[in-house]
């Protein structure tokens, strides 16, 4: 079974974890500037080929995610499926249909808009 | 004489002991075998479809296993399910590309562990295995029938009638599509117990998993060389991953799509079949409604402009006995595919990033190895 590790820590903004601390049972957490969102996937693992959802939490809660994406950037490709976000209150959020062909380093991106900006949020995330 | 006669002693224990010992483990490392256990273990744990009201039945799976025989699903009477899809060679039809009523532009290909594919067709343009039944019913390649005639035959038929109420409790109706579509559940349903059976490979992966260091080495050699190249440094496990060798997904692989009048646009053009079709997840035939699990993907699946000529990547599983291969047919043995792939032509191939495919520039002894790896992934295969 191949499962998914952290291959790149990313940095977390101080000031947006003061305001809406995200609990590591959340998950893995990313940020930039003033925003952050904490991810796990469901079912736990992420599997080759394997369809799979992220159940999200952002900082601050009235931020909105707009978008979830994920790149092979070596092979410059994407996945073959498009995901769906559900908000589902207090901050929390739904991914659907994300699907993970090859092994390798794949890079999550999030899209969150708040206070009329977008903010580009990335994690590398290595598929063995 | 005493020295001849050690001697003589000494090479028939030598013998002996060559003829019954098995072969040195190549010394595979921890990444390697990691890689390996991931192609196991077979068979996996079934996945029902919760689409089919019908999977699993027994008076389903023997109400298709009827069907499936039965030349009275075509138009003219003269085909079944099995005249392309034979039994004694692994489900499929041993040709280039399929006969039906008419030349087909594809390879037939094997049903075996069909049940397991998140999409069927070389396209993809099916999400289940009872539409992918469906289909080829009335498809005009095919069998040609339509939806009144194969209705009028389940209510004519006492033997269709009979076989029909016992699978799903009750008459056929006046409707023809849903009686059309009920034959392909009660065909999918048969096929879904069309497993493969247990490979070399498979013992091989579940020795080394649990450290049975004598039985590993039962393994061939050459296969063992194979497969450190399938793994390592020929990435051919990026694709053909997991216990089935598939990663569900499509590819270009350098197989040209040139087809007698045009082109085959494989999965760009399965997906704008998939996309309106009543008989996908998404449609009113699904047993499960929105609640089916398995319609995850049908619900997301994005088309790419890579798309166009991309084909399903195949399982490897019963291989030597699924010949020819590609989804043209257009490679006839094992040793041919290696080839292929041993002397790639990279201009032919899609390549905007990495190269993910590259001329694995084998030479003899690398290709015969990977080609035993390869047949050790058939039942019976050495």
């Amino acid at each position: 079974m191949r499962r998914w590790c952290f291959a790149v820590a990313c940095a977390v903004a101080g000031a947006a974890h003061a305001a809406c601390p995200p609990d590591p049972a959340d998950g893995a957490a990313v940020a930039a500037g003033p925003v952050s969102l904490a991810w796990r996937a469901e079912p736990g693992a992420i599997v080759q080929g394997e369809p799979f959802s992220l159940l999200l939490k952002v900082c601050p809660a009235q931020a909105v995610l707009t978008a979830v994406d994920a790149t092979m950037p070596e092979h410059r490709h994407g996945m073959n499926y498009r995901p769906s976000l559900r908000a589902l209150g207090d901050g929390r959020w739904r991914a659907d249909g994300l699907l993970w062909h090859m092994s390798g380093r794949w890079e999550l991106r999030f899209d969150l808009r708040h206070e009329g900006s977008v903010h580009t949020l990335r994690q590398d995330v290595a598929l063995r | 004489m005493k020295t001849l006669r050690a001697a003589l002693l000494a090479a028939g224990l030598l013998t002996t002991l060559g003829h019954g010992a098995a072969q040195p483990l190549l010394d595979f490392t921890a990444e390697e075998r990691a890689r390996i256990a991931g192609h196991g273990p077979w068979p996996p744990p079934r996945l029902p479809d919760r689409s089919n009201r019908v999977d699993g039945q027994l008076a389903a799976i023997n109400f298709g296993r009827l069907l499936f025989f039965d030349a009275t699903l075509s138009a003219d009477g003269t085909l079944s399910c099995a005249s392309c899809h034979m039994p004694e060679r692994a489900f499929q039809d041993g040709l280039p590309v399929a006969r039906g009523r008419a030349a087909g532009l594809r390879n037939t290909p094997s049903l075996l562990d069909a049940a397991q594919r998140r999409w069927l067709g070389w396209d993809g343009a099916l999400d289940s295995l009872w539409a992918a039944s469906v289909t080829p019913l009335v498809a005009g390649r095919e069998m040609a029938a339509s939806p009144a005639q194969l209705a009028a035959a389940v209510r004519r038929e006492p033997r269709l009638t009979t076989g029909y109420r016992a699978a799903f409790g009750a008459p056929p109706g006046p409707d023809d599509e849903p009686v059309l579509v009920d034959l392909g559940k009660a065909l999918a349903a048969y096929q879904a117990t069309l497993v493969s059976g247990r490979t070399p490979f498979d013992d091989f992966r579940d020795a080394l998993a649990r450290g049975d260091t004598a039985a590993a080495a039962a393994y061939p050699q050459a296969a063992q060389r194979g497969l450190r190249l399938f793994v390592g440094e020929g990435r051919c496990s990026v694709c053909h991953a997991g216990p089935a060798f598939t990663n569900g997904e499509f590819a270009d692989v350098g197989v040209p799509y040139f087809v007698p009048g045009g082109v085959d646009a494989g999965r760009h053009e399965g997906l704008s079949r998939l996309r309106p079709s009543r008989y996908n997840r998404l449609g009113p035939y699904n047993d499960a409604g929105p609640a089916d699990p398995q319609a995850v993907t049908t619900r997301h699946v994005a088309p790419q402009h890579r798309n166009f000529g991309e084909f399903r990547v195949p399982s490897l599983r019963q291989l030597t006995h699924t010949a020819p291969y590609m989804h043209d047919g257009s490679l006839a043995t094992v040793e041919d595919v290696v080839r292929h792939y041993s002397e790639l032509n990279e201009e032919r191939l899609h390549a905007d990033g990495e190269r993910i495919l590259r001329p694995l520039r084998l030479d003899v002894k690398q290709a015969a190895d990977l080609a035993a790896f390869l047949r050790s992934l058939s039942t019976g295969g050495r």
